[in-house]
């Protein structure tokens, strides 16, 4: 009796060890079969396209810096930064820099999380009219990237679907230039025809920003007629899209301000929180005086700055000019001339720094006002209405309407001076320049210059030894106004070769 | 191996159980001695045979042991001698005398499911006992394995860091992206946490395929078998073990002092000012530290139980300031003999480690990336800056990136790691017929870890000021529950002897983790208490994953004659991680052996005692796989939008369904022999490692296909490892006064990657996050595993003509590098002129222990060695860059009127690496050398002290290296840590690592 007892004990212990069929059943996280079900799922979807743009990757650091390098108003200060940063800079990028291969990824998971959304609409059973609405920002946001890609590489891989199947998306082709910016418009009219008038946040695209990007595609393509017509659509109902010119230029530099400013039309919002890198804009840092204690943001890094030409060029009276830089800094309770500023860092530069990012930050997370609280503008009222002078003068000589436009700009920036003043009587010739050289200073370090100096194929004239930055021998413009496709995607599928020319 | 008079000796440390009747039917006593020396065996095993009542002899050789009848027989039994049978009859005195066994490797050993006379053992393994693993005082006992099993490296995860992570490494690294620590089996218990040193009985490391093909998908890596001690019938035994230490650095970089560093500064910007202090930062942080550990035991057991309990208390004060550990741990162990046929039995093991640290290794993500590492800053920071300014703010650094003093980080900033540990197992034991016998057990554990941090508004770059302070927390939580049945047959069949295994085990384990965090305090008091009164929160995250493994497994043990012995496993493991397609995998071995030395043809060879070959073969796993790992899935990512997070999935990851383990398919070849009585014993083995399927991110997916995982895994790799280990073992001196004995390790491992992806090289970066560079490491076909990757140093270019084949980096002027340019296009290009500059894998690695006994003396020598293996001195290429202090060695820099130095001009430039920084990592070690006194039994006897030995050591005392750094054992991993996936492969770089230390200790132990 007693051994049967032992036997059931025994038996009892050993029975714990029971069969499993070892399926996993993941808990805390998602599988993506059945997700799609209300358009909230589509607005979920949609948010990470937007999620993805925060990223250091992309406008955090890697994709915004190379654009302010690459440019003639933004040169390295700190000598000893890395030669990523450097290469765009001196134009001297290799296949596989690090910039573009750290931020490549990136944008093609906005891609990936804006394709989701749209064709998980299909799955949501509703009417067009309360799930486009939603999905329309996951058009934008895919015309956005693509934006971005086919300005910095020309020919590229396009996907407009979920993959499902590697062997086939993994052996694509590019697409060319030309199909992309179509492309590009054709979700851009779908957000356009969708997005409500206005959103609650600029952070969320509303029908305004799907017809300024319009207008900024036209104007890239030299498409003026429409790049005109849809910035004028922009402007004639700027009361219904609730936009204006902010009156005091340095409010759009001010974290604790834009939020309810109503120029903004798209941003990027950093909330001074941050996941890791998730979400954390290094711009501050970037672009901050080393050392420097104005901000007790633990100074900056002084990658970032304008060559002093940059500084010199630009007139005393320009209110911008003293938004947009810091000529002096902190140090030891001390405010110092920028031509000092090596003596308290050595990796520091004797030049003013850009204040457009560190002025006023807001809340941040990391040291160096890194995961600020700033607002980055994509898009502002302002820009549209330089499109708008730009386009225009190029349909007709300029006219006192196309005139007014740009003065509106002119206007804002006086800040209660006289200066600058209105421009009138040009020809259409030196309007041209005039608005370019506006839009240069007016979005200066707003990532823009760059496109503007590709798309208007200044690079000969602005890098030669008369440019702010003195000559960049290493500039070619039969090679320069594209970046290199990464080589290590090319390796991956053989057929997106050839690299871009002189690559 | 035999090394009994040292085992002698150091065993009187551990045990001694002085026999008194239990039962007062007839006591008998005597001494047992010791054949031919004629002294005194202390330990020695004394049975009533038939029964389950013993004792053991005292330090002297002597016992005392009550009988129940005349007609008792009294077995005498240790390890190295005959065993002898005595009927005790009417004898109240029984002295014995043991003689030698001239095959006396009968040493029992653990292996997995069981146990097998080491003659046995056809596989590849090294035992190591209680009293080498408590030579000295070690934290963990992992770290007393260093240097004394040949194959096996062990290494700090973090140099001295009071509670760092110990590493092994058997037989060198299978994997790239999976751990290639060994599988830790606690009597019995699969993945368990290791116990105390002084706790452990003995461990035993299973090498080749034929020992670790029984643990399947676990055994690739080795498997380490700890067993911990057991109670004895006889006298209860009281215990108390004292260890206390005092350590310091083992080293100091010599740094510039305020006025060199000045003068320094000036050279690179004339514009620099002096600071107001001459700080030696060196002497502020660190300190002499200390260790104590104390144990307390006791252990005995009557005719039906025994017991083993035993509590420890160690803490330790490092060598930096404001960086300690503390930990309490429980371990006891029950054994009951239920009826004849069953036993039943319950382990139990607890402890609370808490670890107030500080950073170091440059892993946290401030300032850019190791902003407030300890031991770097204080390499790194000006020296003529005090802690804090004129204004009493704590001072940044005056060069370089902003960096806070590392005195104020050290003593304001917080960083506490608190783990609990808890493990049950319970067994049942049942001999079901003659011969046949069933074991179950019922196991469960639980790890649960606690990471705190805190950095006060007052630290200016780490997350302080403008953040107004920050504070996360962050918990997890592993347990495993495990059940294990096996059958176990033994049959002798005529010359043949037969034990047969099979088994069933399930095991669960699964994790739930989660972290939170805070800024912008109201207060600097609050730690990381008060996460509610942060103004801003941070992104709460949590998880859970879960894994399960069942399994069948079996082997076949054959030995004929005891000549010929054949042992054969299998496990068949199914795992819940495995992909859908590839649930199951089986894990063959088979193994030979052949004890020449048993041959009639061998009788005569007198002067070889002992001789066998071996030989084996086996295939192993990794279970490199992480659960969900091969399920479609989708992600998140942080999503601001409209001044909040906001949630949002994002296309994950894809299905891979085909996914499975890492296969490790290994050779090993062995030979044992014995010489003279086996006075000499030598034992070498040679292995070959065929790792397949290596799980590796598939680089080869196009980005553009925008998953959040970009490299979906792919089984794509291999690696080859192979070498040899010899282990020698000698008996020099041994008489009853005098003895020494000598044990030498020697192992080398090769390894090379055989295939990579589509061929293509990995790079990889172990520099900290602020180096800014992208390499430092590659993974290359025909190549040993994490060379280091730069460019190769060509000396100081003197000005003019550029040496053939070498040029500078652009924009760079005389006094600077000069290095090689691979493409001869005239300029140093990154990408281009970089290549191969040094492999961090030593040619091999040694150990050597002496052990003297003289009298009641006894003395412990030990040496431990690697030869080869290079060292990249990153805390150079950080000190001489320009950005921070730097060692004296910069005074020697090339200027126009000091041109014949190796050392370039003063400037600020980037954080090249280059073959200028390349080290020997070559060292021997003085590891530990100890006297030990046990005081006379006559004396102490009278205090009823059964053994009281005092002992006097040291630790760390020399190292012959010519290594320029700190210490050639380096340990740091890169901005991801020593616990990251890469660790594997990017060994070999200096930086930032807790300082290795030396320490002095004292020991008592005590019984009663």
């Amino acid at each position: 009796m007693k051994t049967y007892k032992f036997l059931v004990l025994l038996f009892g212990l050993s029975i714990v060890a029971s069969c499993s069929d070892l399926e996993e059943q993941p808990i805390g996280v998602l599988a993506p079969d059945g997700f799609f079900k209300t358009p909230a799922d589509i607005q979920t979807a949609a948010n990470a396209a937007f999620g993805h743009m925060t990223h250091e990757d992309f406008w955090g650091r890697k994709m915004s810096l190379p654009l302010m390098l690459r440019s003639d108003m933004v040169a390295i200060g700190d000598p000893t930064t890395a030669t990523r940063r450097i290469e765009h800079d001196d134009f001297n990028v290799p296949t596989d820099n690090g910039m573009i291969s750290g931020y490549w990824l990136r944008v093609y998971q906005m891609i990936a999380a804006a394709n989701q959304a749209i064709a998980g609409a299909e799955d949501v059973d509703v009417s067009a009219a309360i799930k486009n609405p939603i999905t329309a920002q996951a058009y934008f946001a895919r015309a956005f990237a693509y934006f971005h890609l086919v300005r910095q590489f020309g020919d590229i891989p396009y996907v407009s679907e979920p993959i499902t199947d590697l062997e086939v998306s993994g052996s694509i082709s590019k697409t060319s230039a030309a199909q992309v910016y179509e492309n590009i418009i054709a979700d851009l009219e779908f957000a356009k025809q969708w997005l409500p008038n206005t959103q609650v946040a600029r952070s969320i695209p509303a029908k305004s920003a799907a017809i300024s990007y319009l207008a900024l595609v036209h104007l890239t393509t030299g498409n003026f007629p429409d790049a005109y017509s849809e910035a004028m659509e922009v402007i004639n109902q700027a009361g219904t899209f609730n936009l204006d010119l902010e009156p005091d230029f340095q409010n759009l530099f001010d974290a604790t301000k834009t939020d309810n400013s109503l120029e903004p039309i798209f941003v990027l919002d950093f909330i001074g929180a941050s996941n890791g890198d998730d979400g954390r804009d290094y711009q501050a840092a970037l672009t901050g005086i080393r050392s420097d204690e104005q901000y007790g943001l633990g100074g900056g890094w002084s990658v970032a700055v304008p060559s002093l030409e940059v500084y010199n060029t630009w007139d005393d009276r320009d209110y911008r000019k003293q938004v947009s830089f810091d000529a002096t800094g902190v140090f030891d309770d001390n405010v110092e001339d920028f031509s000092i500023f090596r003596n308290f860092n050595s990796r520091a530069v004797n030049r003013p720094h850009i204040a457009k990012y560190t002025r006023s930050v807001g809340n941040f997370a990391t040291g160096n006002g890194r995961g600020s609280e700033t607002n980055y503008m994509m898009m502002r009222y302002a820009e549209v209405l330089l499109i708008a002078a730009e386009a225009g003068n190029e349909i007709n000589n300029p006219d006192g309407n196309i005139e007014m436009l740009l003065n509106r700009v002119r206007a804002r920036a006086r800040n209660g001076s006289a200066f600058p003043a209105d421009l009138t009587g040009l020809n259409q010739s030196a309007f041209r320049t005039a608005v370019l050289e506006e839009r240069r200073l007016e979005l200066a370090f707003e990532f823009k210059r760059w496109y503007d100096i590709a798309r208007r194929k200044l690079g000969t004239q602005v890098f030669n030894a008369a440019g702010l930055e003195g000559e960049k021998p290493n500039f070619d413009p039969n090679q320069d106004y594209l970046y290199p496709l990464p080589e290590e995607e090319l390796a991956r599928n053989p057929n997106l070769m050839p690299n871009n020319p002189g690559y | 191996m035999l090394k009994k008079n040292a085992i002698k000796n150091l065993i009187l440390s551990f045990f001694l159980i002085a026999s008194v009747g239990v039962f007062a039917q007839q006591k008998v006593t005597g001494k047992v001695t010791d054949g031919s020396s004629g002294g005194g065996i202390p330990q020695v095993n004394i049975q009533i045979k038939g029964s389950s009542v013993g004792t053991a002899t005292d330090f002297d050789g002597n016992y005392s042991i009550t009988t129940k009848s005349a007609s008792d027989v009294l077995v005498f039994s240790y390890l190295g001698y005959k065993t002898q049978e005595i009927k005790v009859g009417s004898k109240t005195i029984v002295n014995v005398k043991l003689a030698e066994d001239a095959s006396s490797l009968d040493e029992i050993v653990v292996v997995g499911y069981g146990s097998r006379k080491k003659s046995d053992v056809t596989g590849a393994v090294s035992s190591v006992k209680s009293e080498e693993l408590n030579a000295f005082p070690v934290l963990d006992a992992a770290q007393a394995l260093q240097g004394r099993a040949a194959g096996v490296v062990v290494q700090s995860n973090n140099g001295g860091e009071p509670g760092a992570p110990i590493n092994i490494q058997i037989r060198g690294n299978t994997s790239i992206s999976a751990s290639s620590s060994p599988l830790i089996v606690v009597d019995g218990f699969v993945g368990a946490t290791m116990p105390q040193p002084n706790d452990i009985q003995s461990m035993e490391i299973l090498k080749d395929a034929s020992a670790t093909a029984i643990y399947g998908s676990r055994g690739s890596n080795g498997v380490v078998l700890v067993t911990t001690k057991k109670g004895r019938i006889g006298k209860l035994t009281v215990e108390y073990n004292l260890n206390y230490a005092v350590q310091n650095t083992v080293n100091e970089l010599d740094l510039l002092n305020a006025d060199q560093f000045a003068s320094y500064h000036r050279a690179i910007n004339p514009a620099y000012s002096q600071g107001p202090a001459n700080t030696d930062w060196q002497d502020l942080l660190y300190r002499v530290g200390s260790t104590a550990n104390h144990q307390f035991s006791f252990s005995g057991g009557a005719e039906n139980v025994n017991y083993y309990a035993s509590a420890t208390y160690f803490k330790q004060d490092g060598v930096i300031i404001n960086s300690e550990f503390e930990r309490i741990s429980f371990l006891s162990n029950l054994d009951a003999q239920v009826t004849d046929k069953l036993k039943l039995g319950l382990n139990l093991f607890g402890s609370r480690g808490n670890q107030d640290g500080v950073p170091t290794q440059s892993t946290g993500e401030t300032a850019n990336g190791g902003g407030d590492d300890i031991v770097s800053s204080v390499f790194r920071f000006s020296p003529d800056l005090g802690v804090q300014d004129a204004n009493g703010a704590n001072t940044i650094n005056s060069v370089g990136d902003d960096i806070d003093n590392p005195f104020a980080v050290a003593t304001e900033g917080v960083n506490e790691t608190k783990v609990d540990n808890f493990r049950a197992n319970f067994y049942a034991q049942y001999d079901i017929i003659e011969g046949l016998n069933f074991k179950t057990t019922f196991g469960y554990s639980t790890r649960n870890r606690t990471l705190g941090t805190f950095r006060p508004s007052t630290l200016i770059t780490t997350a302080g000021n403008g953040t107004g302070g920050r504070a996360t927390i962050a918990n997890d939580r592993a347990t495993t529950v495990i059940s294990e049945n096996y059958l176990t047959y033994n049959a002798e069949l005529g010359k043949g002897k037969l034990t047969l295994l099979a088994g069933y085990s399930y095991q669960k384990n699964s994790t739930d983790r989660f972290s939170t965090g805070a800024e912008n305090f109201t207060s600097d008091s609050f730690s990381y208490f008060n996460l509610g009164s942060g103004a801003t929160q941070l992104i709460p995250t949590s998880s859970f994953t879960a894994s399960e493994i069942q399994s069948q497994f079996g082997r076949i043990n054959y030995d004929y004659d005891d000549k010929y012995l054949f042992t054969a496993t299998v496990r068949r493991d199914g795992a819940s991680n495995f992909a859908a397609n590839e649930k199951y995998a089986i894990f063959p071995s088979a193994a030979l052996g052949w004890k020449v030395s048993n041959e009639k043809f061998m009788e005569d060879v007198e002067k070889i005692s002992n001789l066998k070959l071996r030989a084996s073969y086996g295939v192993t796993g990794n279970q490199a796989i992480s659960p969900n790992q091969s399920l479609a899935r989708l992600g998140s990512v942080f999503a601001p939008i409209n001044g909040q997070s906001v949630i949002n999935v994002t296309p994950g990851q894809i299905a891979n369904p085909n996914l499975k383990w890492e296969s490790s398919f290994q050779t090993n070849f062995g030979i044992d022999l014995g010489l003279f009585d086996n006075r000499v014993s030598l034992s070498v083995d040679y292995y070959n490692i065929d790792t397949k399927d290596l799980i590796m991110a598939d680089s080869s997916q196009p980005q553009y296909f925008g998953f959040l995982t970009s490299n979906s895994l792919r089984n794509v790799g291999e690696v080859n490892n192979s070498g040899f280990e010899i282990t020698l073992n000698t008996r020099n001196i041994s008489n009853e006064n005098f003895s020494w004995t000598t044990d030498f390790n020697w192992s080398r491992n090769r390894n090379e990657f055989v295939t990579l992806l589509n061929g293509e090289d990995l790079f990889q970066d172990a520099s900290p996050g602020y180096f800014n560079i992208d390499r430092t490491h590659v993974l290359r076909e025909g190549e040993a595993v994490g060379v280091f990757w730069g460019y190769e140093y060509q000396g100081v270019y003197q000005g003019g003509d550029l040496p053939a084949g070498t040029a500078l980096l652009p924009g760079r002027a005389a006094g600077d590098q000069l290095f090689t340019d691979l493409n001869d296009d005239g300029e140093i290009t990154p990408g281009e002129d970089q290549q191969i500059i040094g492999d961090p894998n030593p040619d091999f690695s040694y150990g050597i222990t002496n052990n003297f006994r003289y009298k009641n003396f006894d003395a412990n020598i030990f040496f431990q060695g690697v030869a080869g293996g290079d060292v990249m001195n990153l805390t150079n290429v950080q000190l001489f860059n320009g950005d921070s202090n730097a060692t004296t060695a910069i005074l020697n820099s090339w200027t126009p009127t000091n041109t014949n130095t190796d050392i370039p001009r003063a400037a600020l430039r980037g954080k090249e690496i280059s073959s200028r920084f390349v080290e020997s990592g070559s060292y021997l070690r003085l590891k530990n050398i100890s006297v030990g006194y046990n005081i006379p039994t006559d004396i102490i006897n009278k205090y009823g002290i059964d053994n009281l030995r005092l002992s006097f050591s040291g630790q760390n005392l020399l190292t012959f290296t010519n290594y320029s750094g700190l210490d050639p054992e380096v340990s740091f991993f890169g901005a991801g840590g020593g616990n990251s996936a890469s660790a594997n492969t990017v060994r070999g770089f200096d930086f930032g690592n807790y300082p290795t230390v030396r320490s002095f200790t004292i020991g008592l132990n005590l019984k009663f």
